[in-house]
């Protein structure tokens, strides 16, 4: 699986929450921007997180070196 | 101000506070306690006190507020004679008789009256009887010191007469011929008996001995059991004694002395007939005292069990009518003293239901004249008020902690809720924990009902206010953990296969070359292969070094976009072209540009220094980058980066200072005539706070402002490079919180399980868990719970929050209980 491809299921997931969100607790539209601010947040955290951990990962300077047992 | 519905957004729940209004109500004086009771049950009115300048004395319902507490007091103390009496308050019943508050207070005088007197003659009684009790072992020890005196007395009587036959020993007398023959002169002995407490017993004798010059006999003999002090009702260990005395001076003396040392004396008869006729009396009377004391303890208790089912009803009540009065005093009387006149912020939602309520209470009371409602016109800032429910308060709680937002101002506690517990999980990053810690919270949640109902204790009940936060923080532990692969510092291959492997089969160079990348890169977290190897250290710090930076990049430009809302809110042009614009410029033209080299790096796996990029970006930017280079034309962008950063610096300082010069000009010549429609409003508000109450008269002090804006610039810009450094800790706190882990695992689990022996895997097993709990799921959170506070505190919300506004705190019946508890 490649970044985008998980980007875009993060982001998939993400629309879906927020859909689910709207759909589940329908409490006006205030409320329901605040809900969908928040998923949106979320979703980009856990997305910026695993992007930069997998980015750090794609072309290493270092390579594992097992300790010596 | 703030009349368009949410500036460039729409409007959204908990970004803005409530709007407000200020409301004054006119209550004609016979509706106005049933006015504002209803108030009060609505809970969302908050009254302004109009008698500010009188004492508490001189307002009108100060009389009532006296019955009040009289009141108060009156509960207290059947409060405390339950406890004594060990009778359990019943919790409030739900079918709440309606109750006055005038038949109220009369029951509560009557009951009292009827207590204290039960009391005072129980107190009476008891008293008496503990007298008794102490007479009657008076009478005991003092009748076996007389029997065995009597007794050794006659045996003397029967050797002497024996010894006197023979020659006079070593051991009789001297004296012996005087005692018979002059028993003629014999003085009559006097006697007194009673009891003194046992610590004073000696100094009693030594004080008596000596007062007397030792002319008396004095018998001490404790008494086994502590007895019963009649003056004080105390279980104090005392001596009986005798003395014996003679003449009248001795005895004035030692009744003197007995008065001081309070030695209760009691009457002895000396003769054995009277004795046994006095044991006799004294215990018929302790019987019967026994019983006339339980009936009357019985007839206390029954009328504490009465007073303790309506008790909490009444303590309600009690209060209830003690803050409707005291709200009654903030109103102040009208001239004709018919009608009461309040004034009070409210939110505007809640407009119909205050009406309703006035409405109610007029047609209730059957007032002839209605209350009046009418909303006025006021400068004075509005509180602050959120509608928060159970999930979001213990997040809007972590904002007010810091400052009360003003009045309508962007609210971060929207994003709070997300990115707290994230920065907090980018710190305790380990899913092994985060499940225990779900699991902890996940109780508290679901036996919310129970906990709520119930009182805990201090550090129980913080865990139970923030059981949301936490669970919230747990959630994203899991997720963290997740990618950096820690089940309790163990990585599992969950997703794929390890993207690394041995050069050749014999795997001969794995620990010194070093592995090679043969798959694609692990798909979700960190490859679990780094985990132990030599390596690990310097790989996951570059990672996490440069994943604090990105996320403190990306927090902070987000504080700075609040900031946009917030002007573009108050529509208040020169706070988005002077203030936001150049310091998202200055920003991101630093850290933006490093935020995106690091990135350049990862993906082209180019081995360019990026310190030193940075740092000869400013010392010499003009250079060749050599290998350094991460694309090309990179020091042109350097360049312009480097202008544009240097450029926003006096961008944010000078032309600020002179706009609200300007603005305040204008608006000093236009004011004879009229406001200038169109006025940039908010910051016509900015000059106010700078000189607020001097009118129009006021000068304009530019160097002050000038001051002010130049501590603001600098703030920022020294604010930019240690923020920037701030958010390293996240880096420092997730290695701390993996290596520990990693200890805890490695030298007490796998050290004992190498033992293969049972005993010792227990006493490992039993160390790993007390560790795990007590270091790492109590400490590091509480440290990782601290860091995160700090990070949205300081680095995120000084970008645009100034929370100096003040609480909305309404006039709530449902508020007064539960301060109380």
């Amino acid at each position: 699986m490649g970044f985008l491809i998980t980007t875009i299921i993060f982001f998939l997931a993400g629309f879906v929450a927020s859909c689910l969100a709207l759909i589940c607790c329908n409490r006006g539209p205030s409320t329901n921007l605040f809900h969908v601010t928040l998923v949106i947040t979320a979703t980009i955290c856990c997305w910026m997180m695993w992007a930069i951990v997998y980015l750090a990962q794609m072309k290493p300077l270092i390579n594992p070196i097992l300790s010596g047992e | 101000m703030a009349s368009g519905g949410g500036g460039c957004l729409p409007a959204m729940d908990l970004m803005r506070s409530e709007p407000m209004q200020l409301l004054q109500v006119i209550i004609p004086t016979e509706s106005a306690h049933l006015a504002v009771s209803y108030l009060g049950d609505l809970g969302l009115i908050q009254f302004k006190d109009l008698n500010a300048d009188k004492s508490p004395f001189q307002r009108t319902y100060a009389a009532q507020i006296k019955r009040c507490g009289e009141m108060a007091r009156k509960l207290r103390f059947f409060k405390e004679q339950m406890s004594k009496a060990g009778i359990q308050i019943s919790p409030v019943q739900l079918t709440e008789t309606p109750l006055d508050f005038d038949d109220m207070e009369i029951k509560l005088g009557e009951l009292e009256a009827e207590l204290t007197e039960v009391n005072a003659n129980d107190e009476k009684l008891q008293r008496t009887y503990n007298e008794l009790l102490e007479y009657s072992t008076v009478l005991q020890k003092a009748g076996e010191f007389f029997y065995s005196a009597q007794r050794s007395a006659a045996a003397q009587q029967r050797e002497m007469e024996t010894s006197q036959s023979g020659d006079i020993s070593l051991e009789s007398p001297l004296l012996e011929q005087d005692m018979f023959t002059d028993a003629s002169k014999q003085v009559k002995l006097g006697s007194l008996s009673g009891l003194v407490p046992k610590e004073k017993a000696m100094a009693f004798e030594r004080i008596l001995f000596r007062a007397t010059r030792g002319n008396i006999l004095l018998r001490q003999e404790s008494v086994d059991e502590p007895v019963t002090d009649p003056q004080s009702g105390e279980k104090v260990s005392k001596n009986t004694f005798v003395i014996f005395y003679s003449g009248e001076r001795a005895k004035a003396k030692i009744l003197k002395i007995c008065d001081a040392f309070r030695a209760n004396r009691y009457p002895f008869p000396e003769d054995l007939g009277k004795q046994m006729h006095t044991v006799q009396e004294v215990s018929g009377k302790i019987s019967e005292l026994k019983a006339t004391i339980d009936m009357g303890l019985a007839h206390r208790d029954s009328i504490l069990k009465t007073i303790a089912l309506e008790y909490e009803h009444w303590n309600h009540l009690a209060k209830k009518e003690k803050s409707i009065y005291h709200t009654l005093n903030m109103l102040s009387v009208d001239v004709t003293k018919k009608c009461l006149v309040g004034e009070g912020w409210s939110p505007v939602f809640a407009t119909s239901q205050v009406q309703d309520a006035l409405q109610r209470a007029t047609l209730e009371s059957k007032s002839q004249v209605g209350s009046i409602f009418q909303v006025l016109n006021t400068k004075e800032s509005p509180p602050t008020y959120f509608q928060t429910n159970k999930f979001t308060s213990a997040f809007q709680e972590i904002v007010d902690a810091y400052g009360v937002a003003k009045y309508q101002e962007a609210n971060p506690g929207v994003f709070t809720v997300i990115t707290f517990p994230f920065l907090f999980a980018v710190m305790f990053g380990d899913w092994g924990h985060g499940i225990c810690i779900l699991l902890a919270t996940l109780y508290l949640i679901i036996r919310e009902k129970k906990f709520a109902s119930q009182k805990l204790g201090d550090i129980m009940e913080m865990m139970f206010g923030g059981r949301y936060i936490i669970m919230m923080m747990a959630l994203f532990s899991i997720y963290t953990g997740l990618i950096y692969n820690e089940f309790f510092s163990v990585p599992f291959e969950l997703f794929a296969k390890s993207a690394y492997a041995c050069r050749d089969p014999s795997c001969g160079d794995a620990t010194t070359e070093g592995l090679v990348k043969i798959r694609p890169t692990y798909p979700f977290g960190v490859d679990p292969v780094w985990h132990g190897s030599r390596s690990e250290l310097p790989f996951l710090n570059s990672l996490k070094m440069k994943m604090s930076i990105l996320l403190g990049v990306a927090q902070m430009n987000l504080g700075i976009m609040m900031s946009y809302f917030n002007a573009k809110f108050f529509r208040n042009s020169v706070n988005v072209w002077y203030q936001f614009v150049p310091q998202l410029i200055f920003l991101n033209s630093l850290f933006g540009y490093l935020s995106m080299l690091i990135i350049i790096k990862w993906c082209t796996g180019s081995k360019a220094d990026l310190y030193h990029v940075m740092i000869y970006m400013f010392l010499s930017p003009t250079d060749e980058l050599g290998e350094n280079e991460l694309f090309p034309g990179q020091k042109t962008v350097q360049l312009v980066l480097l202008l544009l950063a240097l450029v926003s610096v006096p961008w944010m300082l000078i032309p600020k200072p002179f706009f609200l010069k300007m603005e305040h000009e204008r608006r000093h010549q236009g004011h004879q005539y009229a406001m200038l429609e169109g006025a940039d409003e908010s910051v016509v508000a900015e000059l106010g706070e700078h000189h607020e109450e001097s009118n129009h008269h006021e000068e304009f002090e530019f160097s002050e402002i000038f001051v002010h804006q130049l501590i603001h610039t600098i703030e920022f810009v020294l604010g930019a490079v240690s923020n920037t450094a701030s958010y390293l800790r996240l880096w420092a706190l997730s290695l701390a919180h993996s290596e520990l882990s990693t200890v805890f695992y490695d030298k007490v689990l796998l050290l004992t399980l190498g033992y293969n022996n049972l005993f010792i895997l227990a006493i490992g097993v039993f160390v790993f868990i007390c560790a795990t709990v007590g270091v790492l799921l109590v400490m590091e959170t509480l440290s990782a719970f601290l860091h995160a506070l700090r990070l949205h505190w300081v680095e995120f919300q000084n970008k645009f929050y100034e929370g100096d506004g003040y609480k909305f705190a309404p006039f709530s019946f449902a508020l007064i209980t539960e301060e109380e508890e």
